[in-house]
């Protein structure tokens, strides 16, 4: 028998699991609570977690292992908080006491949790440790100071006087209180190692849950979208299912979110390995990343370290202008508009002008239309002609690249790194020791140097490698 | 002098606002009473008039203009402070009203939540209020007819903070702070003996018993220790008299 609030007018309907918090405070048939003995002082309504997960198992009528994670998720989300062991907001099935929240305290879409808040928590924990804060407390606190200076004044008054008043309370109030903020806080800006809950993405702009008014407007919304929905192409649903399994077939081993990666999944075990193994630009690949280059020849190129292989062999078969003049092509597409005239005008230059140092072999009816194009030059002038290169390099040169000794050696120097297994001690030092990746600005560079490079080793001579070329495809 | 009096009533209404937030947090818990939301009750009317009070004084001082760069550096920054307070004020009258209105007291299907809280808050009123003891004298109803209240008092004081964005310019990120970090732990109460064993038992968890014991083995071995010197104190003192 649960009751609705009647006199509530707000849209926002009160979340189920409220509604199982309050069912659990029933003296008769919710949750057996007990005393939590301390020191001097014994405190009430702690509740085990082996009796929360009964509790919920038998009111949904499930088995342990789902109450179980029920239970967690109740935990992550601060409705129930441990009182053993504060940082892991996990239920543990066994004697390990918990506590429920104060209301005041529950997470809610519609109350921001606000920095301000925090920097009065953290001031008066400042003041109860007498200045010994924890490393990321200390780190947030210096941080808030810096960009909060103008309310710093406000947030030392409140704190303080959040402080006595707490005082006047009677001690065992006083224990639970604390606990209480610290529980809140322990979900709402965890500390390093903490799992949080509350890691949801962007704030949407609409609320999905309000009811909208049918105004023309939103009729006129209505039909656009319907109109627009039955003018859409359409593909047998037998073709388009069929690519479905083949590319899930594909790729199920290599998606780190359904399979097992190795070593490690950095965002399970903190260790970044994983990451350092599969940089962009690293020398020896990963098995696993060498597989997906067989694929299709799309992987190969857009990871940049295929793409480095396969200039490699294409430069032992002095035909890399192919590769050569498609990279130049995306390079206009994707650069900036400034720049892009003369990029164009070089390309013509090197690429598909008549006795041009590297000429690629387009046909006829391309070349026209290029070159119409390039008097009024554009992102896209080139795109006809990246096509046919394309085309021809995933026919002609990707099929030989598979079977060349350059593949085969990658393959055979490939990585397959062991699987990590950490103990509890060393996952904990793993989280510990998190820091940030290399800055987005470093990868750039690096990237800049390569390409430098690249340009630096200039083009080779291939004018008389070009007819070698010709009369390979006349036979 | 008006900056004294400012200084003063902002004192007053930031002590208010502290209490005011312990009082809503024990809302809905074992803790919540009839008491309880006279309490809440009496505490906002009572920020309310501070809110005003310190308003009309603040507006006064900013609109004249004839104050020195430092004095007016001054008043922005007590301006800051008070808006800051307002903006807490608001936050917990809305979340009070919320919280209030999700847990009626004299439905008996309805339960509080079981927090481990259950002493009263009576002392926290007490320091909101500047009495010696609170005073209870309201009607068995209170938590369903304050509720009505409480929606004006929010309407009034919404509007009370549009007016003061409008009417003054102020820019808060402008204002500097005077304290530096970690000026709280200056000129705070030392915390007694007694808390400090019961407040440390919230922290590291694995330690928890074995700090409160090490705290009373200390207090044990002091006491025997001043025992033995008295002892021996005394059996020296027969000694040479005898």
């Amino acid at each position: 028998a649960l009751c609705q609030c009647t006199d509530s007018n707000d849209p926002i309907t009160r979340p189920r699991v409220e509604n199982v918090v309050l069912e659990m405070q029933d003296p008769k048939t919710g949750v057996k609570s007990q005393t939590q003995r301390l020191v001097i002082t014994t405190i009430p309504h702690a509740i085990t977690g082996e009796d929360i997960v009964a509790w919920i198992a038998n009111r949904f009528k499930i088995d342990a292992a789902e109450a179980r994670a029920m239970g967690t998720m109740m935990v992550a989300f601060g409705y129930i908080y441990p009182l053993q062991d504060h940082k892991r907001l996990i239920l543990k099935p066994d004697t390990s006491l918990y506590r429920f929240q104060t209301p005041y305290f529950w997470p809610a879409q519609q109350w921001l949790v606000e920095d301000t808040d925090y920097a009065i928590y953290l001031a008066k924990r400042n003041i109860r440790k007498k200045g010994m804060l924890e490393l990321y407390e200390q780190e947030q606190y210096n941080n808030l100071y810096k960009w909060m200076n103008h309310k710093w004044d406000f947030i030392v008054m409140q704190a303080k006087e959040q402080y006595r008043a707490g005082k006047e309370r009677k001690k065992p109030d006083r224990v639970v209180f604390d606990c209480q903020e610290r529980a809140y806080w322990v979900v709402h800006r965890p500390p390093p190692g903490t799992v949080s809950a509350m890691d949801y993405g962007h704030d949407r702009m609409v609320d999905p849950n309000m009811e909208e008014k049918k105004t023309p407007d939103y009729y006129r919304r209505i039909i656009m979208f319907t109109q627009q929905c039955i003018m859409r192409p359409r593909v047998k649903s037998s073709v388009s299912i069929g690519a479905l399994i083949k590319y899930t077939t594909t790729y199920k081993e290599h998606d780190p979110f359904l399979h097992t990666c190795f070593p490690s999944s950095p965002w399970i075990t903190d260790d970044v390995t994983y990451w350092t193994l599969n940089m962009p630009n690293v020398e020896t690949p990963t098995k696993m990343r060498v597989e997906r280059w067989t694929f299709s020849f799309g992987e190969l190129l857009m990871d940049p370290r295929g793409r480095a292989d396969f200039r490699l062999f294409l430069k032992k078969e002095f035909s890399g202008e192919n590769l050569a003049f498609w990279e130049a092509c995306e390079d206009l597409k994707w650069g900036a508009a400034e720049t892009m005239k003369e990029k164009a005008q070089q390309i013509y230059k090197t690429f598909l002008a008549r006795g041009a140092p590297r000429w690629i072999n387009i046909d006829g009816k391309t070349m026209d239309i290029t070159v119409k194009g390039l008097a009024h030059p554009h992102r896209y002038v080139l795109d006809a002609a990246q096509t046919h290169i394309y085309m021809l390099m995933k026919k002609d040169s990707y099929g030989r690249y598979l079977k060349s000794p350059v593949f085969k050696e990658t393959q055979k120097k490939a990585v397959a790194p062991e699987p990590h297994r950490f103990t509890e001690t060393q996952l904990e030092q793993n989280a510990k020791r998190r820091r940030p990746s290399l800055s987005p600005i470093i990868l750039r560079q690096q990237e800049e140097e390569q390409k430098a490079k690249l340009a630096a080793s200039g083009p080779v001579d291939i004018t008389q490698v070009m007819s070698k070329l010709e009369r390979k495809q006349k036979n | 002098m008006g900056k004294d009096e400012c200084k003063t009533m902002l004192d007053a209404l930031n002590k208010v606002t502290a209490c005011f937030r312990h009082l809503v947090i024990a809302l809905g818990s074992t803790s919540d009473s009839q008491n309880l939301r006279e309490e809440l009750k009496k505490t906002r009317k009572k920020a309310q008039e501070l809110a005003v009070a310190n308003r009309t004084k603040l507006t006064a001082l900013l609109k004249d203009k004839n104050i020195s760069k430092d004095d007016r550096a001054e008043y922005e920054r007590l301006w800051v402070l008070f808006t800051s307070s307002m903006e807490l004020l608001d936050v917990d009258m809305k979340r009070s009203l919320e919280i209030g209105q999700d847990f009626p007291l004299k439905v008996p299907t309805r339960h509080l939540i079981q927090t481990g809280m259950t002493g009263s808050t009576t002392t926290v009123s007490a320091r909101a209020m500047s009495v010696q003891n609170m005073k209870y004298e309201a009607d068995a109803n209170i938590d369903t007819v304050d509720l009505k209240e409480l929606e004006t008092e929010i309407a009034q004081v919404d509007q009370m903070m549009e007016e003061m964005e409008m009417k003054v310019q102020v820019a808060p990120w402008a204002v500097e702070a005077k304290q530096e970090a970690g000026a709280e732990l200056k000129s705070t109460v030392s915390v007694g003996n007694s808390s400090v064993g019961v407040i440390s038992i919230c922290e590291e968890e694995p330690k928890e018993t074995v700090e409160g014991e090490t705290g009373l083995m200390k207090v044990f071995a002091g006491i025997i220790f001043t025992a033995v010197l008295l002892i021996a104190g005394i059996l020296g003192y027969l000694v040479i008299n005898l």
